[in-house]
């Protein structure tokens, strides 16, 4: 079976004060139809920046596709014209952003922002329109939809809001629904009813999901795969119970002992070696040099790692660093 | 990009040298400060040595060039070039102690009500908002023929009239700066309200007040050349605005009587914008990044 | 707060700076040096004892000075603004004849520079470094820097008499024949170079202020959605991030009006146009300080309509205005 979205290699640069900065550095990442991809990293590891480019929305200028390859059902998306890209943006695929306080156009009311997703996509009526956004708030769990339709979103709460940015991004009944940190901004009750909504959504309409997220608990539940990303590349990928239960690379090893364990569920990852939160931050990408670009905070690195990159190697939970692939060799030999 | 922004350390200097050296690299900046100090320095010489700019010379509406006359004569036959040298120096002095005085005005009310807040505020802001009201040139039109025209009462009346702006824009960087660190500090070591509103939160609203000042300059330029041009000027002192007041009825048979001082207005008003841009950039470099 | 109690607080809030401003009047003739009867009845020669009496006694001038100012606040709340002497009208009469022509003139120049001005700051603001965005920056400082009855003589010398193709001053001609179209054709003919003339200064100030804005919003959350859910870009410009980006600009525009009416004056002036700034002008030469204190009201008075107006308008375009209450 044809992968649903196939991403290869992408490279993204930006121009910047300080010249050309790499923000994805060969990102690699395949989905199936109906499946669940978890992104996890911390910020400006360029989490964004690949679900914008898979958008076809990263900002050009400053913004550029250095090379690399995204495919939706086989189809090429890098340099094919901005008409079918608009047709597949909010069509095939749906997004969720960050920040539901702001990702709303304030001065128009919630109900024809969805219908305007509708119209510009299938050929309805206005009436026909209003009637599925009135359907989708109420798919979406928005209370009282027949007054909230004609509200304005600084009247709805951020979870509320949060909800019609779902209802907007499926309007269409999307293959693919980018979720890029849909709960990072919302209160933490807010957070866990959000997820669910978003499953429930993907069990209904049998959708592909990119999930991003810091929530590990959230991955644990939902994701059938993971990717970690560290300064604009992957360094750890593969099955979520794999890596949740075994990760491979110090970052990943790193990010998991951050979690913090309120949830019950996540008692079970109590068994992970207890490594405490990675000291330093994520570099400037100008900064970057050669060799593994976590080597400054890695606690385990060696000569090598500062002078050579480690590739991404092994087929189904894929690791990049040296480390590792110097224990798969000596296994295999 | 946040992080991206903020580069290896440079160099640290002191934020007025370091505006220095941004406002001197700036062309545009450069070329505003050339032509004022020309206007500035033909003002000068105009008023020492220009002669009477009142007396006839010539044949009236002698065009520019002819008979020796650089910029022509006006329809009395006065000499329009005595007239250009002479005639910035009321323009010049008056907007520069109309701006003083607005800008004084301004700061006292803005910066008394950014700081206080409360009440007091709320009247400043209340007076503010009534001057704001007033069309300015009527109500210095109206001030000028009560008092009867002289350069005292032209540079009051305009500064009477200009300050509001100011005024908001010194309280809203009073009310920004009075929240920050270094205001507690100055309060917690026991400095009064005056100290802390003038030697502390003052100097450092400066950057934006004085690019405002600057600006305020040109506007009380062209005030004062407005009232000129409608005759409420000094009526014995020649001005660029006078100049073309008194020459308007004629422009359909000569058009350099009108033409030069405005010309003069314009390149005056036209180089202290320049000025003011370039230390709005000089001030704030990130702005310019956009 | 709704919109009925929202209009109420702030016609309420506008008639108490008219009365300040009245006061402010009251204040200055007393202020002004000489007898505030001779004041009153203004500089022109033959004025009698008989007139000067008829003054005192209509503004009580011999009674004690807050029996003159409630006097004085009786007669203008009641629409009365006085006798022009020189003009022997009524004063209120006298801006009557005089106001539309004022409020035509600043009413087109507003308009013409807000839409031009957008226009040029919505282009601008697509190539933030392009051709557009570097004559919106010449254009503002050139805005900010000609002396409007400078520019206004200037362009009658080149549109009026070197290429004939406006006419010289007035708001309509001499011998006029035709229909009521015709005549309406004949007032904007003649409305070209004044409303332009006016309209430069603002020009340049709402193009930049719109390129800024506009640069903002097409930066902002909800432009990415536009674009996420596949809005054409067309329609993200014009539709979704216009309709944001204009907020600002009302506000400007409102803060406009005393700004264009002291503009008006000069330009009135320039091109002959009988509205109230040539009215005030004439008045001003000839010492009338009824009718100048008059215009003086009135021009505020406009300011404080076109403020609320304004107010209005902005309540209607942006909706997180009308349920937060009052803007600041
Ligand atoms: N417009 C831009 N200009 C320059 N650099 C950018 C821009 N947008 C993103 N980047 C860089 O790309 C990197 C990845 O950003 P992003 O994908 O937003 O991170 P995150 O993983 O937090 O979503 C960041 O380090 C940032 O510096
Ligand atoms: S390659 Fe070296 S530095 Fe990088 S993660 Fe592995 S051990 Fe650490
Ligand atoms: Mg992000």
């Amino acid at each position: 079976m044809s992968p649903l979205l196939d991403v290869r290699d992408l490279r993204v640069e930006f121009a910047t004060r300080h010249g050309t900065v790499t923000a994805l550095d060969g990102v690699s990442l395949r989905l199936e139809p109906g499946e669940t991809l978890g992104v996890v990293g911390e910020s400006g590891c360029g989490k964004s920046i690949t679900a914008l480019a898979i958008m076809g929305l990263i900002p050009m200028p400053p913004g550029r596709i250095a090379g690399g390859s995204i495919r939706l059902d086989g189809e090429e998306l890098i340099g094919a014209p901005e008409r079918r890209l608009r047709q597949l943006r909010g069509r095939d695929i749906g997004m969720i952003f960050q920040e539901p306080m702001t990702s709303l156009n304030p001065v128009f009311r919630v109900g024809d922002q969805i219908a305007e997703a509708i119209l510009l996509h299938q050929d309805v009526s206005r009436d026909e329109a209003r009637t599925r956004a009135l359907e989708l708030l109420r798919t979406v769990g928005v209370p009282d939809p027949g007054q909230r339709i004609d509200a304005y979103p600084h009247e709805l709460s951020g979870g509320l809001r949060q909800r019609v940015m779902i209802a907007i991004a499926i309007s269409c009944q999307p293959r693919l629904l980018i979720a890029d940190e849909p709960t990072t901004a919302l209160d933490v009750t807010v957070q866990a009813q959000i997820f669910d909504l978003i499953r429930d959504i993907q069990d209904r309409l049998g959708v592909a999901v990119i999930l991003i997220t810091h929530d590990m608990g959230a991955i644990a539940e939902m994701a059938d795969r993971v990717a970690v990303m560290y300064a604009g590349r992957v360094v750890e990928e593969g099955p979520a119970d794999a890596i949740l239960d075994s990760p491979a690379h110090p970052y990943t090893r790193g990010l998991i002992g951050c979690i913090p364990a309120i949830d019950p569920a996540l008692a079970a990852l109590d068994r992970l070696p207890p490594l405490a939160e990675i000291p330093g931050v994520v570099p400037p990408l100008h900064l970057l040099g050669q060799g593994c670009a976590f080597a400054d905070r890695c606690i385990e690195a060696v000569d090598i790692c500062r002078k050579v990159a480690p590739p991404l190697t092994g087929r189904g939970h894929a690791v990049a660093c040296h480390l590792h692939a110097a224990a798969a060799a000596s296994e295999e030999s | 990009m946040n992080e991206l922004s903020r580069s290896a350390p440079e160099r640290a200097a002191s934020p007025a040298a370091e505006a220095w050296r941004m406002f001197r690299r700036n062309r545009p900046a450069m070329l505003g400060t050339a032509i004022f100090l020309t206007m500035l320095g033909v003002v000068i010489y105009g008023s020492l040595f220009g002669g009477d700019p009142f007396e006839i010379v010539w044949a009236p509406q002698t065009p520019p060039g002819e008979d020796g006359f650089v910029f022509g004569t006006d329809y009395l036959g006065r000499n329009l070039a005595t007239g250009l040298l002479v005639g910035g120096a009321p323009t010049m002095a008056v907007g520069a102690a109309a701006a003083v005085l607005s800008i004084f005005i301004g700061v006292t009310i803005g910066a008394l009500a950014g700081y206080y807040g409360g009440w007091v505020d709320n009247l400043l802001m209340r007076i503010t908002e009534f001057f704001q009201v007033l069309p300015a040139l009527l109500f210095a039109m109206v001030l000028v023929t009560l008092f009867s025209p002289s350069l005292v009462t032209i540079a009051t009346a305009i500064g009477v009239v200009m300050w509001p702006q100011t005024a908001r824009l010194t309280r809203a960087e009073f009310l920004k700066i009075r929240e920050l660190e270094y205001v507690t500090a100055a309060r917690a070591i026991g400095a009064g309200n005056g100290r802390i509103m003038w030697r502390v939160i003052l100097p450092n609203a400066l950057p934006p007040l004085i690019v405002s000042a600057t600006l305020t300059v040109g506007v009380a330029i062209l005030f004062e050349a407005g009232l000129s041009f409608l005759g409420l000027g000094d009526p014995n002192t020649m001005s660029w605005g006078m100049m073309i007041g008194a020459n308007r009825e004629y422009i359909l048979d000569a058009w350099w009587p009108v033409t030069f001082p405005g010309l003069a207005i314009f390149l005056t008003v036209f180089s202290v914008s320049l000025i003011g841009d370039g230390l709005n950039d000089a001030f704030n470099p990130k702005l310019r990044e956009r | 707060m709704n919109t009925a109690a929202y209009i109420a607080r702030r016609l309420f809030y506008g008639l108490v700076l008219m009365f300040f401003v009245v006061v402010l009047n009251f204040v200055l003739i007393r202020l002004a040096p000489g007898d505030p009867a001779e004041v009153i009845a203004g500089e022109m020669g033959g004025i009698t004892q008989e007139m000067l009496a008829d003054i005192r006694a209509t503004y009580g001038l011999d009674k004690p000075i807050a029996t003159q100012l409630a006097i004085y606040l009786g007669q203008i709340a009641r629409g009365d603004l006085g006798m022009s002497f020189f003009f022997d009208q009524p004063v209120a009469k006298l801006i009557g004849t005089r106001i539309g022509a004022t409020i035509l003139l600043v009413l087109a120049a507003q308009l013409v520079s807000i839409l031009i001005g957008v226009v040029m700051g919505v282009f601008a603001a697509r190539k933030p470094n392009g051709v557009v965005s570097a004559l919106v920056a010449v254009f503002s400082t050139l805005g900010y820097a000609l002396p409007v009855f400078w520019t206004g003589i200037m362009l009658i010398i080149v549109f009026a008499s070197w290429l004939p193709i406006f006419p010289v001053e007035g708001m309509r001609s001499a011998r006029f024949e035709g229909g009521s179209f015709a005549y309406v054709l004949d007032v904007l003919h003649h409305l070209v170079l004044p409303a332009v003339t006016l309209a430069i200064i603002f020009l340049a100030q709402y193009a930049r202020l719109a390129r800024a804005s506009m640069i903002e919003v097409l930066g902002a959350d909800y432009i990415r959605t536009a674009r996420a859910k596949g809005v054409p870009e067309r329609r993200v410009v014009f539709h979704h991030a216009l309709r944001n980006a204009v907020l600002p600009i009302l506000t400007v525009a409102g803060l406009q009006f005393g700004n264009l009416i002291s503009g008006a004056l000069l330009v009135e002036t320039v091109f002959n146009w009988p509205g109230m700034g040539t009215l005030a002008f004439d008045s001003i030469l000839r010492r009338d300080y009824p009718t100048v204190m008059g215009i003086l009201i009135i021009g505020a008075a406009m300011v404080v309509v076109a403020n609320i107006l304004t107010d209005l308008g902005y309540r209607l375009a942006d909706p997180r205005i009308r349920t937060e209450g009052g803007r600041r």
